[in-house]
């Protein structure tokens, strides 16, 4: 048995035990146990990362096995570069949640359980190597999540659940559509059925299912790449995006943005950036164009919210539109170097995001549970009462706005920068939301940190000390990344060298598909 | 003489139905006729499973070829034994006291064999045999509670729809008959195979479009869906899960027999009908139980939208030879697995919401026990129904990782292989919009306020409930395949590409 399989069996019984316990106490200790265990195994892999690296697969971790030979569904998992982040990120923002929610006192023991049960799901989705396995994973988020909305959620929890659940369900069971043509055209083109996901795409990679002709395969690609955008989410299809964060609980949010929209991200990398070659060219416009519609809408949206947290959660879309910018831009034909930027400033944008996003929703939350109210117009001042909470939030809001010396502004310069090389009008419209992103970030902490204290308020209590520690570990996080990126960056940029030198992703027009072309029968 | 063991699970139930009924005179504690039928149920069951790829023709006396028994047969005879044991178990806690129940038993057992019969069968005769057998047991079964008039009209209607179904079902094997001069399915395939221009004389349309109408009755097809909510709502809940689950795939099987051999035979090209009829079904089915405020009416009208999800098989088979045989079989094989997961599904589905409804009317005063607003906060009233009902909803809607997920996944794959890109997107589209109306409850289940005290959960229910699950989520996990190879095998059987 390989850490990967460890590392989920840990949660899963973490999961299940701490459904079975009876108070608070009991069930934040199973949790704390499980969720920290869960992290001390990813920091492990990723200290025995390059001894364990497989440089035939290009996989570290690698374990297979049968599941249902058949139809060629395996269990394969396995990390690299891309995904291996992705895990730790999972793990670092799941364990600090059980601390976040110490005094967790509604229905503690299911809480707990679904947290777990959130990181497991996570991390399946990031390891898997096996269509079918990830497709079950990506499902299954959506379960944890939809309880966390429902029961902890706010007074519009119900419209908010079921909104998350059935958009976001229609995605992936298009991107199920994409996944079954991929699989039967490549059962015939190689004579092996599988669902395997590096067999898959080197299939397609390569041109081999060229013979299919240009619509099957821009159909894989586009219904993939719609599940995708609406995880990520991209805009115009954000719209569960708001109303599930504005009812969610705190640890929902954090979750939410940290990690589960990275969920869509990652499988730009993983699945669809390798199909770039050979999809039609203009899906790779396409995707940047959904990016750059996320970068100039969010800062527009965010300016206008009345909500704190809502417009942290438009926030988001923001920086999630980077990642397919970058992504996009490391898929077309022209400087490699450039291209290796892009790609790798996009990969540490979501691992950079997703700890930020980590501190800024914590932000709301405390303020919320401390003021009663998001309302930016009625908080103000509340670095007077809250000196501490001052200190994180200016932080995470200076970081989320691209402050050099935190983890965004590497990776938004990377992405800019790289981009540049084979998008630079693209880059030049990003660069348009730069000074209205700044100024929604200032406007709202200058309203809401500084200025006259709002007597209204009556009197708060500082931040507690399960509330400081792990935002400030989070702050630690993104400040060290700032400084010097070299830890995780350096593991990314290896990968995104190897995508791009070696011509896994081949760039556009690499492969030539004949047009048209007739269903196989 | 070879192979008559392989009638064994038949036999042990025929015989276990004149025990209990005879045995039903004498003895005053009736209970235990529960435990004997469950008995006969499970080393049914266990037989089945064993021998799941027996293979056994009868050519000689007595049957002269009219049964067989093959992994198809298998495999729907475990359909409807599994639902046999849950509906059985849960019997004994539902009908514990009650006076008639070695009659409920009895019937039971006897709409089983009938069922299997259908399963078996190769002869259209045998076949009609067997679906009277099961329809009649099934008819007094409906309204077995004769002092509720809800059961009694579910009965009713439930007999003078199923009256009409047998008569256009006849009708259109008489023509068959007449055209081809014989019953024996194989006979028939083979002569329609050997005389092309036979196969577009207007008799033979007439023929189909009955035994469709026929068959589309008991399978509950839209637009000759219209008894089914009724019915399942007015029959004990208990019958609803035999209904829904077993007498409706006896109504799968027979059309598998008939429909896949004689499309592939006949190469009619017939997907045209069958498209409209999977896409109606399934999304009337789906529209219609998004309105309901009776969860019971819920799953009856996604039991509908179930239908048209396996009548997808047929599209699939008639789109042969346009549609590749890997999608053929894959398309059985998926459609029997569906079969499979659905009926362990819905079976346990009505159940709880039989026991639900129980637990409701031991506490609270309500008029209609199975209202939706009555599932509020029931995750907190009855935890362990209310997490195992979640789970086989899950399930039903496609959700892992239960076994209803990978029945539908093999199903849906079987579209896209075929190539029919239209009818796999509205496919999974209803699958998405069915996740609605499920959510729906879950949430009431889990975030609605209770009305009332805790119930205390009849432990009879919660472990019929739980059988259910642990073999939905075993079956999903379980290495190797299990069902799957038996599935496809028994397509093989049928499809014979």
């Amino acid at each position: 048995m390989g850490m990967i399989t460890i590392l989920m069996l840990v949660l899963l019984a973490g999961a299940i035990l701490s459904l079975l316990t009876k108070t608070t106490a009991q069930a934040r200790g199973v949790a704390l146990v499980s969720s920290f265990g869960a992290l001390a195994i990813a920091i492990l892999m990723y200290l025995m990362y390059d001894a364990n690296f497989s440089t035939v697969t290009h996989y570290a971790f690698e374990e297979s096995g049968t599941w249902m030979p058949s139809i060629g569904i395996g269990y394969h998992v396995g990390v690299d570069g891309i995904s291996l982040p992705m895990v730790i990120l999972a793990t670092i923002v799941c364990a600090f949640c059980t601390i976040f929610s110490w005094t967790e006192s509604k229905r503690p023991n299911q809480f707990f359980a679904l947290l777990l049960l959130m990181d497991l799901t996570l991390i399946g989705v990031f390891v898997s190597l096996d269509f079918f396995m990830f497709y079950v994973f990506w499902e299954l988020t959506l379960l944890p999540m939809f309880f966390l909305i429902g029961i902890w959620g706010g007074p519009r929890k119900d419209y908010s659940a079921i909104k998350f659940l059935i958009y976001t369900h229609i995605a992936s069971v298009l991107m199920m559509l994409g996944i079954f043509a991929l699989y039967y055209f490549n059962g015939i083109a190689t004579g092996t059925y599988t669902f395997d996901i590096p067999i898959l795409l080197e299939a397609y990679r390569t041109g081999a299912l060229g013979q299919f002709g240009q619509f099957w395969l821009d159909f894989i690609f586009v219904t993939i790449m719609f599940g995708f955008m609406v995880k990520m989410p991209s805009v115009p299809f954000h719209t569960w995006l708001p109303d599930a964060h504005v009812e969610a609980p705190t640890i929902g949010s954090i979750i939410l943005a940290g990690v589960l929209l990275k969920m869509g991200g990652y499988g730009l990398f993983r699945v669809l950036l390798p199909m770039m070659g050979v999809a039609s060219t203009w899906f790779i416009y396409l995707i940047a164009l959904f990016g750059i519609m996320s970068i100039l809408y969010s800062p527009f949206a965010a300016l206008a919210q009345k909500d704190l947290k809502k417009l942290v959660a438009f926030s988001s879309i923001g920086h999630m539109g980077f990642i397919s910018l970058g992504v996009a831009a490391s898929a077309l034909a022209g400087m490699d170097p450039a291209r290796i930027v892009a790609h790798t400033g996009a990969m540490f944008q979501m691992f950079s995001h997703g700890i930020i996003t980590c501190v800024l929703f914590g932000c709301c939350g405390v303020i919320e549970h401390h003021t009663h109210t998001r309302i930016i117009d009625d908080l103000g001042g509340l670095t007077k009462k809250m000196p501490k909470l001052a200190i994180l939030m200016v932080a995470a809001f200076f970081a989320s706005l691209g402050l050099p010396l935190c983890s965004g502004f590497v990776a938004e310069f990377g992405i800019l920068s790289g981009s540049y090389g084979t998008m630079p009008i693209f880059v030049m419209l990003a660069a348009i939301s730069i000074p209205f992103t700044a100024g929604y970030h200032l406007w709202a902490v200058q309203r809401t940190m500084f200025g006259p204290y709002n007597e209204y308020l009556g009197d708060i209590k500082e931040i507690k000390w399960f509330e400081f520690l792990p935002l400030a570990v989070w702050v630690i996080i993104f400040v060290i990344l700032g400084i010097y990126p070299a830890p995780i960056i350096d593991m990314m940029h290896t990968t995104a060298d190897y995508f791009i030198t070696s011509g896994n992703v081949l760039p556009i027009g690499g492969i030539h598909v004949p047009p048209g072309g007739a269903f196989p029968w | 003489m070879v192979g008559y063991t392989a009638l064994l699970p038949e036999g042990l139930l025929i015989a276990t139905a004149v025990i209990v009924l005879l045995a039903g005179l004498f003895i005053k504690q009736k209970k235990i006729l529960g435990y004997i039928t469950l008995v006969g149920l499970l080393a049914s069951l266990g037989l089945v499973i064993k021998g799941w790829n027996l293979t056994a023709t009868f050519e000689g006396a007595p049957f002269y070829g009219a049964i067989v028994v093959d992994p198809f047969s298998q495999i729907f005879n475990a359909i409807f034994l599994t639902v046999g044991v849950l509906v059985c178990i849960s019997a004994l806690k539902a009908y514990g006291d009650n006076q008639r129940q070695d009659d409920f038993y009895s019937m039971m057992l006897l709409a089983t064999v009938g069922m299997m019969v259908v399963a078996m069968s190769k002869d259209l005769l045998t076949l009609f045999i067997g679906f009277e057998l099961a329809s009649i047991s099934t008819y007094a079964m409906a309204g077995f509670d004769k002092r509720d008039p809800k059961s009694i009209e579910a009965a009713l209607k439930y007999f003078l729809i199923g009256g009409l179904s047998s008569s256009l079902m006849v009708f259109g094997m008489a023509y068959i008959y007449g055209l081809t001069g014989s019953t024996n399915i194989d006979t028939i395939a083979s002569v329609f195979g050997a005389n092309p221009a036979l196969v577009t004389t207007p008799a033979i349309l007439l023929a189909m479009v009955m035994l469709i109408a026929g068959f589309g009755f008991k399978m509950a097809f839209v637009p000759f869906h219209m008894w089914a909510p009724d019915t399942y709502e007015g029959a004990p809940s208990i019958v609803s899960a035999l209904l829904a689950a077993g007498s409706k795939k006896m109504g799968f099987a027979a059309a598998f027999r008939i429909f896949i051999v004689g499309l592939i035979a006949m190469k009619l090209d017939w997907y045209i009908a069958f498209m409209i009829l999977a896409i109606l079904t399934m999304t009337v089915g789906n529209i219609l139980a998004v309105v309901q405020t009776s969860v019971k009416r819920m799953l009856a009208y996604s039991s509908i939208a179930h239908a048209g999800y396996i009548a997808v098989v047929f599209v699939v088979v008639a789109y042969y030879p346009h549609a590749p045989a890997l999608a053929v079989n894959h398309a059985v094989t998926g459609g029997l697995m569906h079969a499979f997961s659905h009926a362990i599904g819905k079976a346990a589905a009505f159940i709880a919401v039989g026991a639900i409804a129980y637990m409701i009317m031991s506490r609270d005063k309500v008029d209609d026990p199975n209202h939706i607003s009555n599932y509020d906060g029931l995750g907190k009233r009855a935890p362990m129904t209310a997490f195992l009902f979640a789970l086989l909803l899950c399930s039903l809607a496609g959700i892992p990782p239960l076994f209803g997920f990978t029945s539908k996944f093999v199903l849906f794959l079987s579209t896209i292989e075929a190539g029919l890109l239209g009818l796999a997107i509205i496919c999974v589209l209803n699958s998405a919009l069915s996740v609605y109306y499920y959510a729906k409850v879950v949430m009431r289940m889990y975030w609605g306020e209770p009305k009332g005290e805790a119930f205390v959960e009849p432990s009879t229910y919660v472990f019929v409930l739980a059988i259910a699950v642990i073999a939905l989520i075993a079956l999903f996990f379980a290495p190797g395949d299990l069902v799957y190879q038996w599935a496809e095998t028994a397509a093989h059987t049928v499809t014979g590409v």
